[in-house]
């Protein structure tokens, strides 16, 4: 058990999730149990409704688990108070949005250092060098003082990538991040989380409907109706489009 | 749709409401007022008391008017704003824009129908209550006062013409919203696209100078005849017009300089960028405001002003100002009460406007909350916005006031007898001191729902598709 501790960045134990009365409640997840993995890029894949976002969203500090257990690296999230999920969300998570959401009053640099902004410090010499190498890698230096607005939808992502990777989070969370993108630009941002995890070692857990998204992605993780039903490796958009088809079907 | 949105018209019914019952009541007892110097032996005989009463009652109710006119325009704009998706849907499935805006426009009579009938009931009420009060406390004598002069339906007909007017002005953002918005978000103009309407920026300036000429021109007549206040009321309408009209390339501005003034955390930093953000929004917000403030410390000043031309005038001509004094304290305490209704319709306005482009910010604040800012945060944050908006606000409102009201005090006395000619205007010290506080009670006011709204937002909201 200690071992898997290390290596898991999150995880959740027996986790239920349900809406509404408990006379007519609607179960959105049912006693999912998960891990995962350091470093790793993976997807969470699944049809409309299966649970997926609710599954990330209670990961990631947002919403609340009905049953269950949940854990950020060694921080056990399940019963923090709002205050703590706050400051946990701002210092060791980051988030890619599908519509960007960037704070449309501030520029690209102002949005990239939002979050050490919100913990009323500035970077460190050695984070002002890791985001300098971040604006760098994603082609941003022109752009430092634009409004998002001024940017395409692409560079907007990119942005908004810089923005979770600044605090060299414990774990980057990406709904749909290509969900708003053309063909193109999809790619292109896809290319950039793999190279996140894989060059810089940073964990992404990335929500997506999109079997050539998940394609990018180590390791695919298949939700239907709130539980986990596959867990594979790399795979190619076919082998996954194959899944998902067969389950839509079942 | 054709059912009237209760909830989202109930501050515009109240704006309405004001206006007529301050309509209604002063023409009652400017009514009553007459009817005592009438029987009194010394005013009595100076029939240029009772012309000053007849105009200064029509200046006020044209005031009042106005004012309500433009909060509750704004409050339609707001209102518009923030049903751009369900317009947008409309027109998607093929209703027409006019079509939409004339829904609106319905919408608008019928706040000012029942905003005047409420307002002209509470209006008789207060007068017969202040009359009554007076007869029982042996201050009025026991004449035959008329509560229903046919006069009073001239305020009536006016807030709901004026409301209805508003509703339509307010509604023109309708004709603007393609059947597109429908799938995207709807968003608001930056200050670069609001300061390029050429047309209304050079409407504008052209109503400022021809506002500001006739302003020069009551003066200057007034230094001859008192009759030259109605030329400044119509500078004073044409040229606060032209600033209203014009107020979004000046708010954002000023916006600008006061939320420096709140130091550089992120909440602070964020509120003063949300203030000037969209200068349409800000400005709608602020304006209410400013025409209160500007109300008040006009009337301030003109009062203030009024006194010490009044006094100078006594001073070189003791026998003709005998009595004069008990008329001043009358005027002082009818135009406190004037005061606070004003400042009450501009209040109103401003709360509204602010709850209103909160509960229109639902998805950034989610993503505020998302990126790790505390609930505390989130509070301070529209506390500070609220703040930046209040000051400004304040501060140009002093301004435009100070101005307006030497205008008014000096054309409409400058020719009295033994008028010492041009005064400088008096700003009353009093005056300062209660427009900080009340504009500190107003921040903290405006801003308590919003900020419990906001802090309920759910960081998921920002996660949200749509």
């Amino acid at each position: 058990m200690h071992t898997t501790e290390n290596t898991l960045v999150a995880r959740v134990e027996s986790l239920g999730k349900s809406y509404g009365s408990s006379a007519n409640a609607v179960a959105a997840l049912r006693d999912v149990s998960l891990g995962i993995r350091r470093g790793e890029f993976t997807a969470i894949m699944g049809p409309s409704g299966s649970g997926k976002s609710t599954l990330m969203h209670i990961m990631a500090g947002l919403d609340v688990a009905s049953a269950g257990r949940v854990w950020l690296a060694d921080t056990e999230i399940t019963s923090l108070e709002d205050d703590a999920l706050t400051i946990l969300r701002r210092r060791r998570v980051g988030f890619v949005f599908q519509a960007f959401n960037l704070v449309p009053t501030l520029d690209i640099e102002g949005n990239i250092l939002l979050p050490f902004e919100l913990d009323g410090r500035r970077p460190s010499s050695d984070e002002r060098e890791w985001i300098d190498r971040l604006i760098t890698s994603l082609g941003l230096e022109a752009r430092l003082r634009h409004r998002p607005h001024e940017l395409s939808g692409g560079q907007q992502q990119r942005v908004a990538i810089a923005r979770a990777l600044a605090t060299r989070p414990d774990l980057v969370f990406a709904d749909e991040p290509t969900g708003n993108l053309d063909s193109r630009s999809s790619r292109e941002v896809l290319t950039l989380l793999a190279t996140a995890s894989r060059e810089y070692g940073q964990s992404i857990a990335m929500v997506t409907h999109d079997p050539i998204a998940a394609s990018y992605a180590d390791r695919i993780v298949f939700l239907a109706d709130g539980a986990v039903v596959r867990d594979l490796g790399k795979s190619t958009p076919e082998e996954i489009s194959g899944l998902m088809l067969a389950m839509e079907r079942s | 749709m054709r059912r009237l949105r209760l909830s989202e018209h109930v501050p515009s019914i109240l704006v309405a409401s004001l206006g007529a019952a301050f309509g209604v009541a002063l023409l009652q007892l400017t009514g009553v007022l007459s009817t005592l110097i009438s029987a009194d032996d010394v005013t009595g005989s100076s029939g240029t008391v009772r012309i000053f009463l007849a105009i200064v009652a029509l200046v006020f109710i044209a005031i009042a008017v106005y004012v309500s006119t433009i909060v509750t325009a704004n409050t339609f704009s707001t209102i518009i704003a923030g049903r751009t998706r369900t317009i947008a849907l409309l027109r998607l499935i093929g209703s027409s824009a006019t079509a939409q805006r004339r829904a609106v426009a319905g919408e608008g009579l019928r706040v000012g129908v029942v905003g005047a009938v409420l307002g002209g009931l509470a209006g008789t009420l207060v007068s017969l209550g202040v009359v009554g009060v007076g007869r029982a406390s042996g201050f009025l004598p026991e004449l035959a006062f008329d509560f229903a002069p046919p006069v009073i339906a001239l305020p009536l007909v006016a807030v709901v013409l004026t409301t209805w007017l508003a509703s339509w002005i307010g509604s023109r953002r309708v004709l603007a919203v393609s059947p597109m918005q429908a799938t995207g978000a709807s968003q608001e103009e930056s200050l670069e696209q609001a300061s390029g309407h050429r047309a209304r920026n050079v409407t504008a300036a052209v109503l400022m100078i021809a506002g500001l000429a006739a302003l020069a021109l009551s003066v200057l007549v007034g230094l001859v005849s008192p009759a030259a206040v109605l030329v400044g009321v119509v500078g004073g309408l044409l040229s606060f017009s032209g600033f209203v009209l014009g107020a979004h390339l000046v708010m954002p501005r000023v916006l600008r300089v006061v939320g420096r003034a709140f130091g550089s955390s992120a909440p602070a930093r964020l509120a003063a960028e949300n203030a000037v953000r969209y200068p349409e929004r800000s400005t709608r917000t602020t304006i209410g405001l400013v025409i209160g403030v500007t109300l008040i410390t006009m009337f301030a000043v003109a009062v203030e002003s009024f006194q010490t031309l009044i006094r100078q005038a006594q001073a070189a001509q003791p026998d003709v100002y005998q009595g004069t004094d008990e008329v001043l304290v009358v005027s002082v305490t009818v135009f406190s009460i004037l005061m606070g209704f004003s400042a009450l319709i501009a209040a109103v306005g401003m709360v509204n406007n602010l709850s209103l482009s909160v509960l229109q910010r639902t998805r950034e604040l989610g993503l505020l909350r998302a990126l790790g800012f505390t609930a505390r945060q989130v509070r301070r944050m529209v506390l500070v916005e609220s703040a930046s908006l209040t000051v400004a606000a304040v501060l140009v409102g002093l301004v435009l006031g100070t101005f307006y009201g030497w205008v008014g005090a000096q054309s409409l006395l400058g020719s009295i007898n033994g008028s010492p000619g041009i005064v400088l205007p008096s700003i009353p010290l009093l005056l300062l001191v209660v427009v900080v506080a009340a504009s500190a009670v107003l921040t903290l006011a405006a801003s308590v729902a919003p900020s419990r709204r906001a802090t309920r937002v759910a960081p998921v909201a920002a996660l949200a598709v749509t």
